[in-house]
């Protein structure tokens, strides 16, 4: 028996199969059950629909209080992707049974990361661009990523499909959006107290989001799990 | 970080230098009387000048006296008018400043009416992106007629329009007001780059003018919600529209006339949601305070003044 190739989209589904039947359909190795359930992927959207939206605000309000142009055009395009990402999951709760008005339902996975966001909004002054960029881009942009890489892996590959194709959006924006920040910090931090204050403000922010879980609240399982 | 923050509060890079906001919000109030024009500039000379200082808007200072801006702001841009370059320059920097500060005014929306509905939200947010590609399109603009950003003092006045506590008051000033004027403006350079064949300047400002319709459909759509069955705040929020639309006459300088310094674009503005009793009634706010040609003769008057204290001053230190 001839080996083909199935033209599938992700790489799962691209595996060699023995044709059979009329029309020589191929095997489909991608395995049903994934990590979440219905209820605990709305959750988990929900989470994220959070990040996004406080995200969005805080970045919207910085923008007047950051002195450098290119810095506040930057955020301004970022303010609208991160709308983009928190309107498709909104969009997607409804459709994991959380009711037909959920599409503007957030929700903090704990208190611990409705304070961390606190956290990530306190710097105000003109002065303090270092602390408000690296808040965002150097610890919760990064994080956001993991989670959604690791929530499209670890989700029902052909059930939670929809799920996983709007948070490859959100990744692909994500992405662009640390690359961007880093390149801004590293204009920023043009000396070595500079720098010292980008990685303090790493660290202290790192430590609470670690101690609070993440996004979702689940941190030190799923890194354990994954471990 | 603290929600509402004041004009004074934006943040700018060393390139810009800040003007006073009070003279504007004055002129609107004052009769059509050159001597009332002359005596509010002369009050406010010393503030002016001082803004000026190190900015491309010295020169000008020195030329024309604390009236310089209404030498500008109240002549149409007129291709071969020796004068028409300076006037391109200033207001291409006006609308530079003023897109930085649409950008700030609308993500300071987002962040300010936490509560406010998503909808409202994703409006703002993408007028923060659209503002940010017109900051960028005037940066580009301003090269290409030879200005740069911060070249000139900058007058948060559109901010000010931002500051409102009240969502609805806010887009009824700023997406309704001054993407309304905007409107008006963009209309007539968009004229002016026809006329001069300039080809990069129409089509940009031609993609910017779309975005403003859309901004004032905005406005338009957020004014009703907001005022829904509130009939006493839908009059605070016509109000403060007309106020606004009063202090950005600019002195006259905008008016229903062909040969005005920037027409009232009503096709536009009937597009963008406008209803024709609006239109009538910002007719009507234009014809008030001092005439364009009130205006032209306080400049001429303020010129002649400030040319002899010069010499004045000239004459005693010799």
């Amino acid at each position: 028996m001839s080996e083909r190739m199935y033209p599938g989209y992700g790489r799962d589904e691209r595996t060699t199969f023995s044709p059979y039947g009329a029309f020589e359909v191929p095997g489909d190795l991608r395995e049903l059950v994934g990590r979440y359930d219905v209820e605990s992927m709305a959750r988990r959207v929900r989470n994220f629909r959070y990040a996004e939206e406080w995200t969005m605000m805080i970045l919207g309000g910085w923008i007047a209080t950051i002195p450098e142009v290119p810095v506040k055009t930057g955020l301004g395009k970022i303010v609208w992707d991160c709308a983009l990402s928190a309107d498709a999951f909104g969009k997607r709760l409804p459709e994991l049974r959380c009711g037909r008005k959920a599409v503007d339902a957030s929700e903090a996975a704990n208190d611990g990361f409705a304070k961390l966001v606190n956290a990530l909004s306190e710097p105000e002054t003109p002065d303090l661009s270092i602390e408000k960029i690296a808040g965002v881009f150097d610890v919760l942009k990064p994080h956001l990523l993991a989670v959604y890489e690791r929530t499209m892996r670890e989700t029902d590959q052909i059930s939670d499909a929809p799920t996983i194709e709007l948070l490859e959006d959100a990744v692909r924006r994500t992405r662009k959006h640390i690359a961007w920040g880093d390149e801004v910090l590293e204009r920023l931090c043009d000396t070595d107290g500079k720098r010292e204050r980008r990685r303090r403000r790493i660290a202290t922010l790192r430590a609470q989001l670690e101690a609070c879980g993440g996004v979702t609240g689940t941190l030190a399982d799923e890194l354990g799990r994954a471990h | 970080m603290k929600r509402f923050i004041q004009h004074e509060e934006l943040a700018r890079d060393s390139r810009f230098t800040r003007q006073t906001t009070a003279l504007s919000s004055l002129i609107a109030e004052l009769p059509d009387d050159v001597n009332a024009v002359d005596a509010l500039f002369e009050k406010f000379d010393p503030l002016i000048e001082k803004s000026t200082r190190g900015t491309q808007a010295e020169p000008l200072y020195d030329a024309y006296g604390p009236g310089f801006s209404l030498m500008t702001n109240t002549q149409a841009l007129t291709p071969g008018d020796p004068a028409t370059p300076t006037r391109i320059k200033l207001r291409m920097h006006g609308i530079y400043v003023g897109e930085l500060q649409a950008l700030e005014g609308a993500g300071r929306s987002l962040w300010d009416f936490p509560d406010a509905p998503w909808e409202f939200k994703m409006n703002m947010a993408r007028q923060c992106w659209d503002e940010t590609r017109h900051v960028q399109i005037y940066e580009k603009l301003l090269e290409h007629v030879g200005a740069t950003p911060g070249m000139f003092p900058e007058s948060t006045f559109l901010f000010e329009c931002a500051c409102s506590d009240d969502p609805a008051l806010r887009v009824a000033g700023v997406n309704r007001g001054l993407e309304g004027l905007a409107c008006d403006v963009f209309r007539d350079m968009i004229r002016y780059a026809e006329e001069i064949g300039d080809e990069k300047m129409r089509q940009a400002i031609d993609y910017v003018l779309a975005d403003e319709l859309t901004h004032v459909r905005f406005g338009s759509d957020w004014v009703r919600e907001f005022c829904k069955n509130d009939p006493e705040r839908l009059k605070r929020a016509n109000d403060f529209r007309k106020q606004v639309d009063k202090q950005f006459n600019f002195g006259g300088a905008r008016s229903e006339r062909k040969d005005s310094a920037i027409p009232i674009a009503f096709d536009d503005r009937r597009e963008a949601g406008f209803t024709e009793e609006e239109l009538k009634e910002l007719v009507g706010l234009c014809g008030e305070g001092p005439s364009r040609e009130t205006m032209r003769e306080a400049a001429r008057v303020l010129r002649e003044r400030h040319h002899a204290r010069k010499a004045q001053a000239a004459g005693a230190k010799s």
